[in-house]
């Protein structure tokens, strides 16, 4: 055995939960969850004005829903319970995450938060979060 | 394991365009029916399909189409398809299904017998 990996147990767990991280990568976004350790999952695109982030939370109370945006970060916070009681009903299987969440995304764009459009549809919450004046591209005219 | 597989398999499901992944679910049962809930954000009801065929409850669903791949990316909306085994102690007859905010909630009634029964004590 190498006396280096027997030295050091977190170094030989490190590199095999980077083996697991390897294999998880190609499977569902609940599988690599546990493993990033943020929820929800999210995706940006860009535009010329725009900044869009979506956000993979299905089933959550819209009432809990929370979008705050402050400088250059957004903010979502969210709840959701449990459907059933554990102690009224049995589980077979329990895989789908649920309880309170937070999670702050910093994107390197000053951000308007009053033009700010949150919707909510089939458990993606989409915003379009306006870049700031500043920030957005100007066309420069260019003079003979 | 045999990790060279799994690899490699990862790999082709990634170079796929559209993937298919298996939602996460919760089961559970009551006195009366078992309750299946499945994650399937981006589904709509028009993309979702339920079907029983004789002991197994098959549930896909089809995200729809984005336009553009984001810059950058931790999920992505695809197909969700998974197969679950059903026994004959339950009811698939008054089976009913609900999608609410990307969650397919499905309910089977146990069947008549399977279900707990009080009996009442007569005292003297």
């Amino acid at each position: 055995m190498d006396p280096r990996s027997a030295g050091s147990p977190w170094q030989e767990m490190r590199r095999l939960q980077q083996q697991m991280e390897h294999l998880f990568s190609g499977l569902s976004p609940a599988l690599r969850r546990p493993l990033t350790g943020e929820y929800p999952s999210i995706n940006i695109s860009r535009s010329d004005d725009t900044m869009i982030v979506d956000a993979a939370c299905p089933g959550m109370e819209r009432d809990k829903l929370e979008v705050t945006v402050v400088g250059e970060s957004v903010s979502i916070r969210g709840e959701r319970k449990s459907e059933a009681d554990s102690a009224q009903v049995r589980y077979h299987r329990r895989e789908r995450p649920s309880g309170t969440f937070a999670r702050t995304v910093v994107l390197d764009e000053r951000l308007d938060p009053d033009r700010t459009d949150a919707t909510y549809t089939h458990g993606i919450l989409h915003l379009r979060l306006a870049r700031a004046q500043e920030a957005a591209p100007k066309r420069i005219s260019i003079t003979s | 394991m045999d990790t060279t597989t799994s690899r490699t398999e990862t790999q082709a499901a990634a170079e796929r365009e559209i993937v298919t992944l298996a939602p996460p679910v919760d089961i559970y049962e009551t006195d009366t029916a078992f309750v299946l809930l499945a994650d399937m954000p981006g589904v709509a009801p028009d993309g979702l399909e339920v079907i029983v065929e004789r002991n197994t409850l098959r549930i896909r669903g089809r995200a729809e189409e984005k336009t553009g791949e984001p810059e950058y990316q931790e999920f992505e909306l695809g197909n969700y398809q998974s197969t679950f085994a059903i026994t004959d102690d339950l009811d698939t007859e008054r089976i009913s299904a609900a999608l609410r905010d990307g969650v397919l909630r499905v309910e089977i009634p146990k069947s008549e017998r399977l279900r707990p029964k009080k009996i009442p004590v007569a005292t003297e």
